[in-house]
């Protein structure tokens, strides 16, 4: 399963993100924020609804008198933020430098010109507005720990063919909106990203991109756990009881690197040893939906990065490859495909 | 030091209960509810799970003293905590410590979980200070021992803040100094080290203090950085007057409870028994165990406090 050229892994491991963003349940949710306010509000509404009158019909998203094109399957935060990465990446003139990317996400910010993201972006926003800057936006910050960066480090290493250079670019990245394991996740996923671009084999490229791990962290520990209770999984489908087992149901929110991250690596490791096809690794990481915002996503980067842009089924590919540009409306109608090929050809040119 | 010891208990007490119908609600929402916090806000005010795991963290140092360890604090987690059904009053940190402590994860590993920058250890630290009076650097050092079950980074530092801040008030500095202590305990480059110096800069202008520790992009309010700013602010806004501060860390919201406990420890503790007010001290009784069962139930702030004296006084 080993895909022809750079330019076609990176594309797979573009696209492979957008077809996992879009393939778990939080997706139509934000594809949701194009609609008008009052069809969320009337959503909540139903939520309350199926509790007060105790019945199990729950609502789902939906559009009423409102266009349902964004209620269809497609990408949304995850993807959108990796594009977003990827163009200023484009954009940028000369080699790329730390002070360069601090200064890119305080104008962004001081312009309210980022996109809608996650918790941890939206504080980091916050303080670069206030004047804090860079690594302390990212540190004093809830969600220091969860896995923005490690989105955006995808679109790092399609952009920056050297592996460590593409950690060192998306540590820069990362140190904006987060710490600890949320800065080591994007560092790790843009070096594993880019060496499999370069065409190395899944476990030799996270191996060699984990001795950034801090040995102590908990992004370190359940990616430990992760791969042992997977060893001898036949299939991804198979490995995802064994990774529910790992799954925090004590927080409220699921998008910690430390969780994310362990899974996708774990069912891409399983879906190359099993040989399966690509998607079913990222319809395995559907199957948790605590983590389905954006485990699938990641998972659909690895397992792409590796596979290539001609191992995604058509369908969804047909599908993914759109922007809906419902995390800014700067991002609408933008084409995955054409994108990657910008960043193939761009790779590295500018960045020396 | 007798005296010190039962303010401060006490105190953490009043405060818990004053701030626990104002918890996770607005400065602004609390103003409209009951316009200036003067005192209690129910008849029968209630004390929450501040109170009942500072009593916990005390039971722990009368038991070991100055040799407390992280693997007895965890012990005593897994035997009287783990087997509850229920959690009234537990937080994030706590419960994601417990399913760390019932898969057999051990600390320091224990506190690693996505909640570990929380107030849980800020909230029951103040014990180590009083301990530990007169002693900032130990009481940081057992707070950080009993801290490595249930939390990390910065809920340990918030933590560590608190217990060397009741240490330095335990012996008798001034409120000033106290804060000075509770900042020296703790690294210069870390979350609490600038809330702390945000909490210095604006105590007695609330708004100016919420805007710039409060994160207004997250729905929780039990950050460990944020509610120590709070509590230290209103510590120093109302001179260490114990009268002012603990009615002045309720008005602000947020994580009331802790703030108010937090801020009701240090106040106690500077200003000894006597600066509680006797209508204050009437309200409060026991620990019900509502939160912890029957490991805290019937212990009362007063007797704990005599307790942990003596305890201190043989270890010394």
């Amino acid at each position: 399963m080993s895909a022809r050229t750079e330019p076609d892994r990176v594309a797979g491991a573009l696209l492979g993100l957008a077809i996992g963003d879009a393939a778990g349940w939080p997706s139509v949710r934000h594809r949701a924020h194009l609609l008008p306010p009052w069809t969320r509000r009337l959503h909540r509404e139903l939520v309350e609804f199926s509790e007060t009158e105790q019945v199990t019909t729950l609502p789902v998203p939906f559009s009423l008198n409102q266009p349902t094109q964004p209620l269809r399957l497609g990408p949304s935060d995850d993807a959108e933020w990796a594009a977003w990465t990827a163009r200023w990446l484009l954009d940028s003139a000369g080699p790329i430098t730390r002070a360069g990317v601090h200064a890119g996400w305080r104008r962004a910010a001081l312009d309210e010109a980022l996109p809608r993201g996650r918790i941890s972006v939206a504080t980091a926003a916050d303080s670069l507005r206030r004047g804090i800057d860079p690594p302390v936006s990212g540190h004093d910050n809830p969600h220091h720990f969860d896995d923005a960066a490690a989105i955006r480090a995808v679109a790092i290493a399609a952009a920056v063919p050297d592996p460590a250079r593409a950690a060192q670019v998306a540590g820069w990245d990362a140190e904006v909106t987060n710490a600890d394991d949320g800065v080591a996740a994007a560092q790790v996923i843009a070096e594993t990203v880019a060496r499999l671009i370069a065409g190395e084999p899944l476990v030799a490229s996270w191996t060699a991109a984990a001795s950034r791990l801090p040995s102590n962290g908990l992004l370190a520990e359940t990616t430990e756990r992760a791969l042992a209770a997977t060893a001898r999984a036949g299939s991804p489908a198979e490995a995802v009881p064994a990774l529910a087992e790992l799954v925090d149901h004590v927080y409220s929110y699921g998008v910690a690197a430390a969780q994310t991250v362990p899974v996708a690596l774990a069912l891409a490791q399983v879906n190359e040893r099993s040989r399966g096809a690509p998607i079913d690794a990222v319809t395995a990481a559907v199957c948790l939906p605590a983590l389905a915002d954006s485990a699938p996503a990641l998972t659909g980067a690895l397992v792409g990065a590796a596979c290539g842009a001609d191992s995604w089924p058509a369908g969804w590919v047909a599908r993914c490859r759109w922007l809906a540009g419902c995390c800014t409306g700067d991002l609408a109608g933008t084409d995955l495909v054409k994108l990657a090929r910008q960043l193939a050809a761009w790779r590295g040119e500018s960045d020396s | 030091m007798r005296e010190r010891a039962q303010g401060c208990l006490l105190g953490l007490a009043v405060g818990d209960a004053m701030g626990a119908p104002a918890e996770n609600m607005t400065a602004a929402a609390i103003a409209e509810r009951w316009g200036r916090i003067d005192g209690f806000l129910t008849d029968e005010p209630a004390g929450t799970d501040d109170t009942e795991y500072a009593t916990f963290s005390a039971l722990l140092l009368l038991t070991h003293g100055p040799d407390l360890t992280s693997d007895h604090v965890a012990d005593a987690w897994v035997t009287h905590l783990a087997d509850r059904a229920g959690f009234p009053g537990a937080g994030f940190s706590e419960l994601g410590t417990l399913e760390n402590l019932r898969a057999g994860i051990r600390p320091p590993a224990s506190g690693r979980h996505l909640h570990s920058w929380s107030d849980g250890l800020a909230m029951r630290s103040a014990v180590h200070g009083v301990f530990a009076a007169g002693e900032p650097a130990e009481a940081a050092r057992l707070a950080a021992v009993d801290g490595a079950v249930s939390h990390d980074g910065e809920g340990i530092h918030a933590g560590v803040a608190v217990a060397a801040a009741v240490a330095a008030a335990m012996g008798g500095a001034e409120p000033g100094e106290i804060v000075d202590h509770a900042r020296r305990a703790v690294p210069a480059d870390s979350w609490t080290a600038r809330s702390l110096a945000a909490s210095v800069a604006h105590a007695g202008d609330t708004a100016a203090l919420l805007d710039a520790v409060v994160v207004s992009q997250y729905p929780w309010t039990d950050l460990g950085p944020e509610a120590i700013a709070l509590a230290f602010a209103a510590f120093l806004a109302a001179e260490g007057e114990f009268a002012a501060a603990v009615p002045g860390a309720v008005a602000m919201g947020r994580d009331a409870d802790t703030t108010a406990a937090i801020a009701g420890a240090l106040a106690g503790a500077h200003g000894g028994l006597g600066a509680v007010p006797a209508a204050w001290q009437a309200l409060i009784g026991p620990v019900s165990g509502r939160c912890l069962g029957p490991v805290v139930a019937g212990w009362h702030p007063l007797d704990l406090a005599d307790r942990l004296t003596e305890r201190a006084g043989v270890s010394a």
